[in-house]
């Protein structure tokens, strides 16, 4: 049996490790473990980031498409944060039952999908949903997301981080100027808008900065608001009173934004965007004896807590995979009344889980890596890297990446306010998430893969750490031209 | 052999397949031979010419295969210039290079590239070479008084290759200096340095000046209302530019000026992976004839389709053919 620790946390290390050992060596003492299954085991001790999130205490993640044979190596994830010491057992016992081919379907458990990628999985259609009915969701919570997030606010609108960034982009500006490179409008945009208060605060700054420095960019400024929502960019307008002259509201996928922008390749000069990334499309791939193997997972919600919200929402269990499709199709109205919809649509996401499985990505389609990411350029990336380790493969974070560069002018940058992952290295000492945040989910994104997709597209990609407020897991990334 | 009137061609890279990458960046690594990987070049240069001749293009090129990219191939050539190989991660980037000393004269052994491309194939043929202010940009220049004086010098070492691939008989020779568009107040010292470089070589010289294609995205942007009228004194016979991308705007410079050049009008935008139509093509080729007598245009690609999948190179390449047949047919030709 391997143990491996990825997490340098408070909670004592050494205690937990012991617990878990002494739960699996009582396990192989009563009979319920073999002495060839144990020894098959690798035991992950996982701390994950987010309390809430989509993990039993204790999952078992096979190898392969069949489940299990129980001669194979097996993947046991215990949460450290989640595991409590009395059910330790018991749960190791269930999560390897039900993994190896002995639970039938649907005994503790109604899947929602089949396995699938995590991208592909119909927990983002859940995120989806959140953004497009933001509105019902705060006025159901009583809370706006903001308030939902760790520490209550967004790093966003930290007017010290602002005024850094307007004082870099006037400076960029005036250097272009001197130059005879600058051009007649300048363009700007902010990705992912949230109520507008960035783009706003930016403005501001942007204009008094201008106006005390007598240099009259800002008439010249073309400010581009976007989001993949359009109420979202309805609720924005407001903030933006000051402003609207030279603001455009423009619905793009944060994916694609060149796809809706295509007339303003090679014309931007600053792009920015606040805590995108991490709530883009992903999946996970890990690297186990040198080989890859792509996390795929299946929603699933826990018996006990399907049969609860089936009786608040008065229908039978047999109905529940077909309600929640349609909950994600036509969102809350679906039911007969809004109110009875979002309770069972919060109930759900509440509930929701992913098992996991691991399937070697050489048996997978060629699409399933990111453009420009293939196995054999991922093997040249990973040859430092450790050879078990599970990282995120932040397929939407470097679609969104490759197809904004195109949007830059030369000497034009991109900056992404957000939650890195900076060095693969980082991997051995944690796993961070996925999470929940309120209605929506929240992943680490891997620096340094998106670092690999920038060189490739012509940009060097930085990390800074966000400096602003103490404690902050913010880092700011930012591009430079590459020569 | 006789050209058509709007005669095709290009301006010099054809997309660099994938797995040549990787075997570049594997010869880069020690893990194959140079042997290999000049066996390699030749059956991917042979195929670049054979899908020039397929899409119909009336003056190929060798399409660049061999070349990491503009400016190494000439930094591993030119004798006096130091280098680290371990200097760069990708085959694509740029050596660390620099001159301690004084260039000696020595062959850069453009003349074989000539000689293969020559050998396999009947068509027009052209050759590329990076101009001496686009070379003096990237090597850093530790031995002479200025960045001019450093290029005046490449110039002299240069000249002797042109002249002996005349001798080998290259007719059309292009200098690619899109430097000049980064660094418009060298244009006076650069213009110098293209003459030295061209003096005396008894070829059609044609010089390719853009908006930089680096990794598949320009390096600057601007008006080329910068070249004028410093441009007219620079010894060649035709300017080659990009107007797919940037629109057709500075094409009444050559108007205004008078310019007396063949003008290369990129009517290909290889910055995208869309394929024009040949309708549009013929549009941009409409709007150069507006400006420019039909006598003195030449038909190609914003700048080299390096960056493109090679499915799309030939596909862009295909439609300016049949672009430029449409208007060849409207005048008659």
């Amino acid at each position: 049996m391997i143990l491996q620790i990825n997490h340098l946390q408070k909670s004592p290390a050494a205690d937990t490790a012991h617990d878990v050992i002494d739960a699996l060596l009582t396990l192989l003492e009563s009979g319920q473990l073999e002495a060839g299954q144990l020894a098959r085991f690798r035991v992950q001790l996982d701390w994950i980031q987010y309390r809430s999130n989509f993990r039993e205490a204790v999952i078992a993640v096979p190898f392969g498409k069949c489940g299990g044979e129980p001669s194979a190596p097996l993947d046991l994830h215990i949460n450290t944060r989640q595991m409590s010491r009395e059910s330790l057992a018991t749960e190791i016992v269930k999560a390897i039952s039900g993994c190896r081919g002995n639970r039938p379907e649907g005994v503790d458990r109604i899947p929602l999908e089949d396995f699938c990628s995590f991208r592909s999985s119909i927990a983002w259609e859940f995120n989806r949903l959140y953004w497009h009915r933001l509105a019902d969701w705060e006025h159901a919570t009583g809370r706006g997301y903001e308030q939902a997030l760790p520490g209550g606010k967004s790093d966003a609108h930290h007017p010290e981080a602002i005024a850094d960034g307007v004082a870099d982009f006037w400076t960029l500006l005036q250097d272009m100027e001197k130059r005879g490179q600058l051009p007649g409008e300048i363009f700007v945009m902010e990705i992912g808008v949230g109520l507008g208060k960035r783009a706003a605060l930016w403005l501001d700054r942007f204009q008094a900065l201008d106006q005390q420095r007598n240099t009259n960019y800002y008439s010249r400024l073309k400010f581009l608001l976007g989001d993949y929502s359009l109420a979202t960019l309805e609720r924005s307008r407001p903030a933006l009173a000051n402003h609207l002259d030279l603001c455009s509201f423009v619905v793009l996928d944060a994916l694609n934004p060149i796809r809706s922008l295509s007339f303003l390749r090679h014309k931007l000069l600053h792009i920015h965007l606040t805590n995108v990334y991490d709530n883009l499309p992903d999946e996970e791939l890990a690297r186990r004896d040198g080989k890859l193997y792509l996390v795929q997972v299946r929603a699933y919600l826990p018996n006990a807590e399907a049969e609860q919200i089936c009786r608040g929402a008065q229908i039978s269990l047999g109905d529940l995979s077909r309600s929640v499709n349609r909950l994600l199709e036509i969102g809350p109205d679906f039911f007969a009344s809004r109110e009875q919809g979002i309770t069972f649509w919060q109930e759900v996401w509440k509930a929701l889980r992913l098992e996991e499985r691991l399937v070697s990505v050489e048996e997978l389609p060629a699409e399933t890596l990111p453009e420009g990411l293939g196995l054999t350029r991922l093997d040249e990336i990973l040859r430092d890297a450790p050879s078990d380790v599970r990282f995120h493969l932040s397929t939407g974070a470097i679609e969104s990446l490759r197809n904004t560069l195109p949007l830059l002018r030369p000497r034009g940058y991109l900056q992404v306010q957000d939650i890195f992952v900076t060095d693969l290295n980082d991997y051995r000492t944690g796993f961070y998430g996925p999470g929940k945040v309120d209605g929506s989910i929240v992943n680490w994104v891997n620096g340094a893969l998106l670092r690999e997709a920038a060189e490739r597209a012509g940009y060097d990609l930085h990390f800074a750490p966000f400096r602003y407020r103490p404690g902050s897991h913010t880092s700011v990334l930012y591009t430079t031209q590459r020569e | 052999m006789t050209l058509p009137i709007l005669p095709t061609s290009v301006v010099g890279s054809y997309s660099m397949p994938g797995w040549l990458e990787r075997l570049k960046t594997e010869y880069h690594a020690r893990r194959i031979s140079k042997q290999d990987l000049d066996e390699i070049h030749d059956t991917a240069v042979k195929a670049a010419i054979k899908d020039q001749e397929v899409a119909g293009i009336d003056i190929i090129t060798d399409g660049e295969l061999r070349r990491d990219n503009m400016i190494d191939y000439f930094v591993e050539r030119l004798p006096g210039v130091q280098f680290d190989r371990s200097s760069k991660k990708f085959y694509y980037d740029f050596y660390d290079s620099e001159v301690l000393k004084k260039l000696p004269s020595g062959p850069l052994g453009l003349t074989e590239d000539f000689r293969f491309l020559h050998s396999n194939t009947q068509c027009e043929t052209k050759i590329c070479i990076t101009g001496p202010h686009s070379l003096s940009k990237r090597i850093r220049n530790k031995h002479y008084p200025s960045e001019e004086a450093f290029a005046m010098d490449l110039a002299r070492v240069m000249n002797t290759e042109l002249k002996e691939l005349v001798k080998a008989g290259a007719r059309r020779i292009q200098i690619d200096e899109p430097c000049f568009s980064g660094f418009p107040e060298d244009l006076g010292w650069g213009i110098a340095a293209l003459n030295e470089l061209v003096a005396g070589v008894e070829a059609s010289i044609g010089v390719h000046i853009c908006y930089g294609n680096r990794y598949g995205k320009p390096s600057w942007e601007g008006s080329y209302r910068y070249l004028f009228p410093k441009i007219l004194e620079a010894k060649v016979q035709q300017v080659t530019l990009e107007f797919a991308r940037r629109g057709g705007e500075d094409l009444d410079l050559f108007h205004e000026f008078s310019a007396p050049f063949e003008v290369g009008v990129g009517v290909i935008d290889v910055k995208t992976q869309a394929v024009e139509t040949p309708e549009m093509v013929a549009e941009r080729i409409r709007k150069a004839l507006e400006f420019i007598p039909k006598e003195r245009v030449v038909v190609l690609p914003d700048c080299g389709c390096l960056h493109l999948p090679r499915n799309v190179a030939f596909a862009k390449l295909c439609a300016m053919v049949e672009g430029t047949r449409l208007v060849r047919k409207e005048l008659g030709n």
